[in-house]
């Protein structure tokens, strides 16, 4: 027994003792708890059969992430060499310090050419139109919808929506036809519901459900140039699109007042809903037969127009950059060296990944390559994002705070709500004298 | 209770036993339905009606450990033949493990989570106890001055919320470095478990009587001989019972972890409810990452059931 | 406080002429003990005072401005701060009653000739000792509308705990419930056998009726304890943390300590939070020196 504890306690001391000191030959990479991450981690295998530099990567779930990642950086730790960081991050890494200046690392390999242009100037460009980079483009990413092709192609269905509505039942072309689908499939009897949208208020999941009603309806957050908010953000479509994702609330299963990416896919695969807003990135387990049952019934297409005729969506995705407190920055340009070169970019799009290179992007072979491809395509391109100042976090806490208890508890109304979100921006940007 | 007399009581006895085995079967229900999870297969974690009856799977516990991700395509029989029995366990949930560029199978974060979780907890409380009962041992046995305000002073602090403070740990860990490190969780539950374990040790070494030590202090052994040889061994139910509740406090701890350590140190606790899955949750890998980390402290509550009283009492109460 | 510990040498000890004096065992046993909490709980708390008085922001590299009292002042008519003390408060209340309601019920259950009642009691006990954050995670699940087991048991089809905004904090309140009563029974069931069991004889012998005794004699006697279970859970659901940020994002379960760790490690408004971190503890302070008054009455008995 004494012997036991005795063992014990030196291998505890061992752990201790060498538990911190960092190998030379390694790399860690930070990024979210999702299938890219997987598949990241898939693709830098290849880096470490060719190099020997084991590369690892992280994850902690999408609600803590930020949190996460933003408490390393201003502990100044070094756990992490390269962060795989949502767009938004880019204000306060660069301005925190945070990042690696990489425009010369972006102006050696033209990246600008290489990348997609949306996701140039959301992930790595930082102020806009500055020529200032701190990452590179790694993983595109938009929100899109999975829908119940079984449900839809249902010839009684089919005849009753036409009958209800005077058109016929399909992939919605609008906004109207998208509430319609999710009024008409609303049957709490049957214990099937009409859509399922983001309304998670932990971090930016509910902010972005909305955003995509904002940006169809034609509406803006602000302008990102000056920080003028007043009569943006309040805007008339504002209004009418924050009132529509309300409605659509009403017609989302029981107890959806917290869902996110995973209760989104359990409602395509529970038969819950008949339409379901996800990003792009999720969609593989859709199509997993083993973890979706209805995964031959399952469809996608990209988020609609609004009564404009407005086509955007809300872009996710996330750029690499690398760590200015990790001790491995050498090795961590290598790496990014190789992660930009064509081969590995199509090794990332075939792996799984969303790759941002425009080449791969164009090509058939990654267009044909799932059912949900072509849309995420088409997508990337008609795409816009939430703040990317150093404070987008207090803007994104004042959001959730206005219009969650709208959206989920009949509090307000949307005029009401978003014009106190106004006056809320307003002040922080003056506390950073953003504005006067 | 006196003599159960009349029918009248008999029959209220009567209820109250089955009162009793209800409340218990309620109380521990939730906890059945965790390691039950632990050992359904995927599709029967989440059924209506609840699944009771089922063949336990181990592929939760595989899934557990390994690290895996989404298949596109299946696999193709011959690889499915050369499996190994655990990644067949894998390949039949749609997934398949991640191997490293050599090929070798990468493990979860679980492991690792778990280990730090052993670490931190034995080495504090290893700590805490030590220092615990020496510091009882003084004020047990010596007038202290003040020694009322001393011991409040030493109780409260572990009245705090750990985020008061968390946040000037942090900021003061940052200047030396120590956050995500186990040194810095260890010293944070130290901090916090001393209290505790100063409040019980001192209930303990109260009850000694001090004649047996002064029986051999006149037998020649110094005050320190004394204590080692006398004292000690007197106390060592109380001791071992402090330690197990030490153990659990830092074994069970959340808020603390969460804040102060990211990927080297983190503990089991944070790391666990962030294992929700990457498209879809897999509930019974959940389940058996909890099962696992609960089931030292269970055993521990059963060892411990004579001391419980007393150690969720700070002492204050004597069984 | 620590240099009390040194000053005076008891006269009565033994001044031990072999070996370390006692005075110098005692110093040696006592003060590295102080110092250590003297270093890693009290200076934290003086570090923060200071930082409570700035505009300090943790994820800048901009140095510290001293901005008095502002953000006591800006706190203490935020709004939404208040209504973070008073869903701590509402959950305080709710979860604390149910745990004394329950636990000791179940005390005054098991308060008689039951078979295997040592092992019951063990049982019991179990939830106590898991987890918050572990088994709270696993309410998650529990509590599901579609496919939770509690819906189906008790027949509610889609009732919604965690989403529903009012019903959430319940939904917490009644975790904790599942988690803490225990505790207040295994305290109540000491008071209750530490009542003389000469004075139910004596009321079984006047007739007196079953509620007579509980009232007259029973609850008197388990009162002081009962105090304790209730003072000590006060204390801990106050600062609850783990339970709702595991369980709920909703607004309306956003408990103080929340709403303080967004401040500080999500907005990184590090004086601000420092300064609200202080407000709690005043009230922490507060309660613990009732709770401490009423430790010291129990003792005396």
């Amino acid at each position: 027994m004494r012997k036991t504890v005795t063992g014990i306690l030196a291998g505890i001391g061992f752990t201790l003792a060498c538990g911190t000191s960092a190998f030379a030959q390694e790399l860690t990479i930070f990024w979210a708890e999702w299938d890219p991450a997987n598949y990241l981690q898939e693709l830098v295998n290849e880096y470490e059969a060719e190099t020997g530099v084991k590369v690892t990567v992280e994850t902690t779930p999408w609600s803590d992430f930020q949190t996460k990642a933003f408490t390393e950086f201003n502990a100044k730790g070094s756990a992490y060499d390269m962060v795989v960081g949502d767009s938004q991050w880019i204000g306060a890494a660069s301005e925190g310090g945070h990042y690696v200046d990489l425009t010369e690392f972006f102006n050696k390999h033209k990246l600008t050419e290489v990348m997609a242009p949306a996701t140039v100037k959301y992930y790595a460009e930082y102020p806009s139109n500055s020529g200032k980079y701190w990452s590179v483009p790694a993983e595109g990413d938009a929100v899109g919808w999975s829908y119940r092709k079984d449900w839809f192609e249902d010839p009684k269905e089919m005849e009753a929506f036409k009958a209800k509505y005077g058109y016929d039942l399909g992939v919605p072309k609008d906004w109207k036809q998208l509430r319609d689908i999710a009024e008409f499939f609303h049957r709490p009897d049957e214990k099937r519901y009409g859509v399922a949208i983001y309304t998670d208020n932990s971090y930016d999941a509910l902010v972005m459900g909305v955003e995509n009603a904002i940006f169809s309806f034609g509406g803006e957050l602000g302008d990102y140039a000056n920080y003028k908010v007043d009569g943006i953000i309040n805007s008339e479509q504002n209004v009418k699109a924050l009132e529509a994702y309300k409605e659509l609330y009403s017609f989302t299963p029981p107890g959806w007042a917290k869902s996110f990416f995973i209760e989104d896919n359990q409602a395509i695969t529970e038969n819950l809903a008949a339409m379901s807003m996800n990003y792009f990135a999720f969609f593989p387990a859709l199509i997993n037969e083993a973890s979706n049952p209805n995964a031959k019934g399952t469809g996608f297409f990209a988020n609609p127009p609004g009564p404009n005729g407005d086509q955007y969506a809300a872009l996710g995705g996330q750029g690499i950059s690398v760590v200015s407190y990790s001790e491995n920055q050498e090795e961590a340009m290598k790496f990014l060296e190789w992660f930009i070169k064509d081969e590995t970019q199509k090794k990332w799009a075939e792996l799984g990944g969303y790759t941002a290179s425009a080449k791969v992007l164009e090509s058939p072979e990654f267009q044909n390559a799932t059912p949900y491809n072509k849309a995420f395509y088409e997508t990337m391109f008609k795409v816009k994002d939430f703040w990317a100042t150093p404070e987008y976090a207090e803007l994104l806490i004042a959001m959730n705070q206005r219009v969650y208890p709208f959206i989920t508890g009949d509090q307000g109304t949307a005029k009401e709500v978003l014009d106190a979100l106004a006056a809320d921006w307003n002040a922080t940007f003056k506390k950073y004298n953003r504005v006067k | 209770m006196a003599a159960v007399r009349t029918s009248g009581e008999i029959a209220l006895n009567r209820v109250a036993i089955v009162a009793v085995l209800l409340i218990t079967l309620i109380f521990l229900a939730p906890i059945y339905w965790i390691t039950a999870t632990a050992f359904k297969p995927r599709n029967l974690a989440t059924t209506i009606p609840p699944t009771i009856v089922f063949t336990p799977e181990i592929s939760p516990f595989v899934k557990l450990f390994t690290k895996r991700s989404q298949l596109r395509e299946a696999p193709s029989p011959e690889e499915y033949e050369a499996a190994p029995w655990w990644e067949r366990l894998i390949f039949d949930g749609g997934e398949k493990v991640v191997r490293s560029g050599r090929g070798e199978v990468q493990l979860s974060g679980y492991p690792d989570r778990f280990m730090n979780s052993l670490i931190v907890a034995i080495t504090s409380t290893v700590l805490a106890v030590g220092m615990g009962t020496f510091t009882a041992y003084g004020f047990s046995r010596f007038k202290v001055k003040g020694e009322g305000d001393l011991l409040f002073f030493i109780l409260s602090t572990r009245m705090l919320p750990p985020v008061v403070v968390a946040i000037p740990m942090f900021l003061m860990y940052r200047v030396v470095g120590l956050n995500d490190t186990h040194w810095g969780l260890i010293i944070l539950y130290t901090a916090f478990n001393l209290s505790f374990s100063v409040w019980l040790m001192k209930g303990f070494m109260d009850e000694i009587p001090k004649e047996y030590e002064e029986a051999a202090l006149v037998d020649g052994y110094t005050r320190m001989q004394a204590f080692f040889k006398v004292v000690l061994p007197e106390a060592a139910t109380g001791i071992a019972a402090t330690a197990v509740f030490c153990f659990i406090t830092a074994w069970n701890e959340y808020a603390f972890a969460l804040i102060m350590t990211n990927r080297r140190a983190q503990t089991a606790p944070p790391f666990i409810p962030s294992q929700v899955g990457s498209g879809l949750p897999d509930w019974t890998v959940i389940a058996a990452g909890t099962f696992l980390f609960l089931l030292p402290v269970a055993i521990f509550t059963f060892l411990l059931r004579n001391h419980l009283l007393r150690g969720m009492s700070f002492g204050a109460i004597r069984k | 406080m620590a240099t009390a510990v040194m000053t005076t040498l008891d006269p009565k000890s033994r001044a031990a002429s072999r070996g370390l004096s006692d005075i110098s065992i005692r110093n040696l046993f006592i003060i590295p003990t102080i110092v250590f909490l003297i270093v890693f709980n009290i200076f934290p708390l003086i570090y923060s005072l200071g930082y409570s008085f700035t505009d300090f922001r943790a994820s800048t590299n901009a140095p510290a401005k001293f901005v008095g009292l502002a953000n006591y002042r800006a706190l203490l008519n935020d709004p939404f701060i208040w209504s973070n003390f008073a869903i701590t408060a509402k959950y305080v209340i709710v979860s604390v009653t149910g745990q004394v309601l329950v636990g000791f019920g179940v005390a005054m259950l098991l308060n008689r000739a039951i078979p295997f009642k040592g092992l019951i009691t063990t049982l019991l006990l179990l939830p106590m000792m898991l987890s918050m954050a572990v088994v709270g995670l696993f309410w998650k699940l529990l509590y599901d509308p579609s496919w939770g087991v509690i819906n189906y048991v008790l027949g509610l089809g889609n009732f919604e705990w965690l989403s529903n905004p009012d019903m959430a904090l319940y939904a917490i309140a009644i975790t904790d419930i599942w988690m803490w009563s225990p505790f207040v029974m295994l305290l109540s069931l000491a008071g209750l056998s530490a009542v003389p069991k000469h004075l139910y004889e004596a009321a079984a012998i006047d007739r007196a009726g079953s509620l007579y005794t509980f009232f007259r004699i029973t609850l008197p006697l388990v009162a002081p304890i009962l105090m304790i279970a209730i003072i000590f859970r006060t204390m801990e659901a106050f600062k609850t943390f783990d339970l709702a940020y595991i369980l709920s994002s909703q607004p309306t379960t956003e408990v103080i300590s929340i709403r303080l760790y967004k401040m500080a490690f999500q907005e990184w408004q590090t004086g601000m939070s420092c300064a609200l971190a202080y407000i709690v503890l005043i009230m922490v302070l507060a309660i613990t020196n009732i709770y401490v008054k009423y430790l010291n009455k129990v003792k005396e008995r």
